[in-house]
């Protein structure tokens, strides 16, 4: 018995339409926000540029990247990293940014230095975060990498951030102590695709 | 068939099918065992990988797509593809039949759907349906594809691609593709090989890359019988004519672009009658004399109609 060329035709059509349109109008609107790995292309660029290999994964010494499935939608398939759960330590104890140097397609881009690494930037809840509410803690300073430069103390020993020099490798936001964590990386995508 | 050629094919061997599903599932482990921290040879997913951290392999449509979509240029990238599209260039879509992960998910699917259908077998007409996937959709799609990537700036089929969510689900853990797999598997019981012979862009491109391989199922003129048995293209898993240009235009090699070499047909063959390996595709004059040459032209899709009592278990 055969199919009809037509009625697989029309199938075939329906669902091409209607997933095209779908898509497009997904990717007018605003790309899917996520933080991703060091040296990542921003917005619909990465997208284009990641092969979606998952490489960038494996390579990580730290299980901090994972990798959206397909309810990730227009991300699927592309790296990302849950900052409370496992954090970028930006290869800390290696000699390379891995995932970086793993990177078949160039999706991620070479970084000079781990400071020029923009993978967002931390933003503190100050209704939350301690410091703010007249207890002493110090945890998201001593975890920064970039101390005295992205994390910065004020007189009133309360946390600052300084936007131009936080990387936004989420390492404080894992160590944050409060239930939520009072601090939390905005993914560079956020600000409307811009650094 | 005689009775001698019945015996001998009950017990014959289906060697490429044990092989083709060995490799294939020998990729898929590979594949896994690339995510963990201590296997450094084999590194990466479905669309590009990377052998000892140094040769690296790209599936040729997601470098095209990254391509069109992103502007990717690496000189690494485009070595991966390059490595394949040789490789398809001398043993054609080989990919599809002997590395695939959906590939063989779908292979063993079908042989328990076949399985199934032979338990319960029923009169004609009952039962589930058996289809046949059109053909001639795999290369509109890749243009689509293609188009897609290029005008939006966006992996289309990277993102949807079977093979890809299979692939995120057994390596990286990233579930959530099955609801879509499961579909595809139930629909495969009506409509077998759907994905392989009527969607599949990648499988598309690597025949069209592979559209004069010489490596291919080779006939052994030798070795053909006198009557046309038909079990080579009942079981091929691509809808193939296998002896079809063999018959009627004396070609000693399968010249159809979708075949994938599994070797399926090599396996029912009673006779021996195929092999895979290099040969000619030149032809020569037909060394058999098929029942079906006295028929007209127009009637050789369909060659029951003009031969009385079908070609078929004579």
């Amino acid at each position: 018995m055969n199919l009809s060329r037509r009625s697989f035709l029309a199938g075939c059509g329906l669902l091409l339409g209607g997933g095209t349109g779908f898509l497009t109008s997904q990717l007018a609107g605003s790309v899917p926000v996520a933080l991703r790995p060091p040296g990542a292309k921003r917005g619909k660029a990465f997208l284009g540029a990641c092969i979606r290999c998952g490489q960038c994964v494996e390579a990580c010494p730290y299980d901090s990247l994972e990798l959206f499935g397909i309810g990730g939608g227009l991300a699927a398939g592309t790296p990302f990293v849950e900052a409370r759960k496992t954090p970028c330590y930006l290869c800390t104890h290696e000699d390379e940014l891995k995932c970086i140097s793993a990177c078949p397609s160039g999706a991620l881009e070479p970084v000079e230095k781990r400071s020029e690494v923009r993978m967002g930037t931390a933003v503190i809840d100050r209704k939350t975060c301690f410091a703010y509410n007249g207890v002493t803690c110090r945890v998201c300073w001593r975890v920064c990498p970039f101390q005295g430069t992205a994390l910065v103390y004020d007189k009133r020993m309360r946390p600052t951030i300084d936007p131009k020099a936080c990387v936004g490798c989420g390492i404080c936001e894992e160590a944050c102590i409060t239930e939520e964590s009072s601090i939390v990386v905005r993914p560079a995508d956020a600000n409307g695709g811009e650094g | 068939m005689s009775k001698a050629a019945k015996s001998r094919h009950s017990r014959h061997v289906p060697i490429h099918a044990i092989l083709r599903r060995s490799t294939a599932f020998g990729f898929l482990l590979l594949l896994f065992l690339g995510s963990m921290d201590w296997f450094s040879w084999f590194k990466g997913g479905t669309t590009a990988t990377r052998l000892f951290g140094a040769v690296p392999f790209t599936d040729p449509l997601a470098a095209l797509e990254a391509w069109l979509a992103g502007g990717v240029t690496q000189p690494l990238l485009w070595l991966g593809a390059g490595i394949l599209v040789l490789l398809a260039f001398v043993l054609g879509p080989v990919f599809c039949g002997w590395i695939c992960p959906l590939g063989l998910l779908l292979d063993l699917n079908e042989f328990l759907q076949r399985k199934i259908r032979h338990l319960f077998r029923r009169k004609k007409g009952k039962g589930l349906p058996l289809l046949s996937p059109p053909d001639g959709f795999r290369l509109p799609l890749l243009l689509f594809v293609l188009a897609f990537s290029f005008m939006v700036g966006f992996p289309l089929f990277q993102t949807i691609s079977p093979i890809n969510l299979l692939a995120w689900g057994l390596v990286f853990g990233a579930w959530g593709g099955w609801i879509l797999l499961g579909f595809l598997i139930v629909l495969e019981w009506v409509l077998p090989r759907l994905w392989c012979r009527s969607l599949c862009p990648l499988g598309g491109l690597y025949s069209l890359l592979g559209r004069f391989a010489p490596f291919r199922v080779c006939v052994s003129t030798s070795k053909a019988g006198k009557t046309l048995c038909g079990l080579c293209t009942t079981n091929c898993p691509m809808g193939i004519q296998v002896m079809e240009n063999f018959t009627t235009k004396g070609f000693a090699s399968i010249q159809d672009p979708r075949c994938t070499r599994c070797g399926a047909c090599i396996d029912v063959c009673p006779k021996t009658v195929l092999t895979l390996g290099f040969c000619s595709s030149g032809r020569g004059a037909p060394s058999f004399s098929d029942p079906r040459s006295n028929c007209p032209e127009s009637t050789l899709e369909n060659p029951d109609s003009c031969l009385s009592g079908g070609a078929h278990g004579t």
